[in-house]
């Protein structure tokens, strides 16, 4: 439902409908116009590309792990260690794009970690491994950049689409660097240079692609549907917001403390065994290492359709249930991807288990893409925090899972892969007690109280002496555009007659 | 992109049954019959420049005729223990097909039932970790029948240590250095221009 503008204002001309707000009511995949479908693809390379150098080093690894004389400990702390930095990371770069504006956290993120890349060339001892592996694993933070991004880019009936695809290819790069490292690193000696040179030289593109990513936001892309933060900030467009109240209106929302909780058991999932997987079908099925790092490719490629397919459901499921819908489904697919990864832990026969990976890959990272079609809309003012919260939740999922499961030899693998599965339905249970007042929650319907409508939630973020000073406009628009999460049956009978008048001021 | 997951399976089950074609040798089950020695500077060893001499040759203690069935000797570089510590890749199995002890080739040749020597310059790509030199004879089917080391069985003595190369180059240390300060000079140059341009737009 768009709600057209008053005429009072130049109305400037977008490719695509939009909203009230200017975000896009739709989402073409193969349109690049300004500013929408173009922060599209800025974001989602960008992270692609950060994804590529994070998980550069693995495919590499039985080249590195001789060069600089590296044990199985040493090697799993890195592997540690990649996914630990972003998770403070993330919640900064959140609080970073509320204030700031994507464009210019995410740019600056990735070119102040591109330096790291280029420094793993010169790496020469364990320690070092390490500390490139962590600082390089900081650029994972933009993802929160780019699911802010398209959270404000588009609206509710393509934002959980819009960040599907953006978060799901650009989780691709895990699975991309398992193929393109050993490519690259094969053309650089066959060109001449010796082993322990070639993988060195080999880092120089994930790192150049990396600064040309981060050049190419910087100079075509936009924060907003109207234009960037500052210059709207400055013309009076876009009122600047003070880092405490944004910062505490995130932390005290405790529907992104459950978020971050869950997101830990399905993208935390997936970085763990980005981690262990290639090295699993080593030891149990005795592949060579370029059988197993194809296959360990491929659980990052199902990303293409998997989490996109996530993000799709959650529109669809919206469109059709409202909310409750989009948390149903959320719930059901991240417990059948746990039931799954019982199975995997448990077969034995090397096609059956490639087999039921390829399926567990489909259910947890379409739970990764069902989780941020809720995300949008816990919070309108905090959004970039809990979006970071859940961000990092997801980095803290994998740090937890690998120290309890995967370090030293207290599990074998399969059973760790057994037990956290069990983990993922445990740690699922709390979507439960997510209830919005204005929708429901998954057992509850929408409260019957006066106040719990979309605009007294979001509203409950501003004070009186902010809303005098009209500090809560953007949010009042995107209460009125959230309203379709209700559903289809009660929105097409509920359009409240007395409501708010839309963007007027 | 990725071969649809039936089409991958397939090719995964017909690739595991390629190593099961061969009959399983097992280490324990060859005889030693070889003497090798190993002689080099006595010093820490580097990659790329020291050599090692190799000499092999029948243990004359054996009957006539054991050496009936060897048609090749190679020699190969091999882990000592202690570089072998929570190292799953450098793992001693028994099974000599899942072994992974002796990684590098030293020297390939028929063999003579006469004592053979080899020199042998250190690969560049051999890592920094504590060797001993063994020597496999092979059947004329490319199988171990037998087998000789310059250490003793428990891998304890005539251990030399092998310092590999860095593989890094002055050259790429100065790429590196450049492109870093690269990325950091355009993020603070962009971060001037909006500035400016934030200064110029207030009206």
């Amino acid at each position: 439902m768009e709600i057209s503008s008053n005429g009072a204002e130049t109305q400037p001309k977008f490719a695509l409908p939009v909203d009230s707000e200017h975000k896009a009511t739709e989402f073409r995949l193969f349109s690049a116009a300004a500013p929408h479908m173009r922060a599209f693809h800025l974001s989602w390379v960008s992270f692609f590309a950060c994804f590529v150098s994070t998980f550069a080093a693995p495919p590499l690894l039985p080249i590195i792990r001789d060069n600089l004389n590296l044990t199985a400990t040493d090697i799993g702390n890195a592997g540690i260690a990649s996914v630990s930095g972003a998770v403070f990371a993330r919640l900064a770069m959140g609080t970073a794009c509320d204030l700031f504006g994507p464009r210019l956290a995410s740019a600056s993120l990735i070119l102040l970690t591109a330096p790291v890349v280029f420094f793993t060339s010169i790496a020469s001892s364990p320690v070092s491994f390490l500390l490139v592996r962590f600082f390089t694993g900081f650029s994972l933070a933009t993802f929160v950049s780019t699911q802010f991004w398209m959270s404000s880019m588009f609206s509710a009936p393509v934002v959980g689409t819009a960040n599907g695809v953006a978060g799901g290819w650009g989780n691709l790069g895990g699975g991309a660097t398992q193929l393109i490292m050993p490519l690259v690193f094969g053309l650089i000696r066959d060109i001449g240079a010796v082993k322990f040179t070639a993988w060195r030289i080999a880092f120089f593109i994930p790192a150049l692609f990396q600064t040309l990513s981060a050049f190419a936001v910087l100079m075509f892309g936009q924060d907003l549907p109207d234009g960037n933060y500052k210059r709207l900030q400055k013309s009076g467009d876009k009122q600047k917001d003070k880092f405490s109240r944004v910062f505490y209106h995130g932390i005290t929302n405790y529907r992104g403390w459950i978020l971050a909780l869950t997101y830990g058991y399905c993208f935390g999932v997936e970085l763990t065994i980005d981690n262990i997987i290639a090295e699993y079908f080593y030891d149990r099925f005795n592949l060579k290492l370029h059988t197993a790092g194809i296959i360990a490719a491929s659980f990052g490629l199902a990303n293409i359709i998997s989490r996109p397919g996530g993000g799709i459901l959650s529109d669809v499921m919206g469109k059709r249930f409202g909310m409750r819908g989009r948390l149903w489904t959320l719930w059901t697919v991240q417990t059948l991807g746990g039931v799954f990864c019982i199975i995997l832990g448990q077969v034995d026969s090397l096609s059956a288990s490639v087999a039921v990976m390829i399926i567990f890959s489909i259910f947890v990272q379409a739970a990764c893409g069902l989780t941020f079609g809720v995300v949008p809309f816990v919070s309108r003012r905090s959004l970039g925090v809990i979006s970071g919260m859940t961000g990092g939740g997801g980095n803290v999922g994998a740090v937890v899972t690998q120290l309890i499961f995967f370090k030293g030899s207290k599990y074998s693998k399969e059973t760790g892969i057994t037990l956290m599965g069990v983990m993922i339905i445990c740690c699922s249970l709390p979507l439960l007690l997510i209830y919005f007042p204005q929708w429901g929650g998954m057992f509850c319907g929408p409260s019957s109280a006066k106040t719990a409508t979309e605009e007294d939630y979001y509203m409950s973020e501003w004070s009186s002496d902010e809303k005098d000073k009209g500090l809560h406009e953007a949010s009042l628009k995107f209460a009125d555009n959230s309203r379709r999460e209700r559903g289809r049956s009660v929105h097409s009978q509920t359009l409240p007659s007395n409501a708010t008048p839309p963007a007027n001021a | 992109m990725a071969p649809p997951p039936l089409l991958l399976c397939f090719i995964l089950v017909l690739a595991s049954f390629s190593d099961t074609c061969f009959a399983i040798i097992s280490f324990s089950s060859l005889q030693r019959t070889l003497v090798v020695t190993a002689s080099h500077p006595q010093r820490l060893l580097k990659a790329g420049e020291d050599k090692i001499t190799v000499t092999w040759g029948l243990n004359q203690s054996f009957p006539a005729g054991t050496d009936s069935a060897y048609k090749t000797i190679k020699v190969q570089l091999c882990y000592a223990p202690i570089s072998q510590v929570d190292r799953a890749w450098r793992k001693t199995h028994d099974n000599l097909s899942k072994d992974k002890t002796c990684q590098f080739k030293i020297v390939k040749t028929p063999y003579t039932t006469t004592n053979h020597t080899s020199e042998w310059t250190i690969e560049r790509d051999v890592p920094t970790a504590t060797y001993f030199v063994r020597a496999y004879a092979l059947d004329t089917q490319d199988q171990q029948v037998a087998y000789g080391q310059n250490t003793d069985a428990k891998k304890t003595t005539n251990l030399f240590e092998i310092q590999a190369i860095t593989g890094r180059h002055v050259s790429l240390d100065i790429a590196s250095v450049c492109f870093s300060a690269f990325s950091i000079v355009a993020l603070m140059g962009f971060f001037f221009a909006e500035k400016r341009k934030g200064g110029k737009a207030q009206q």
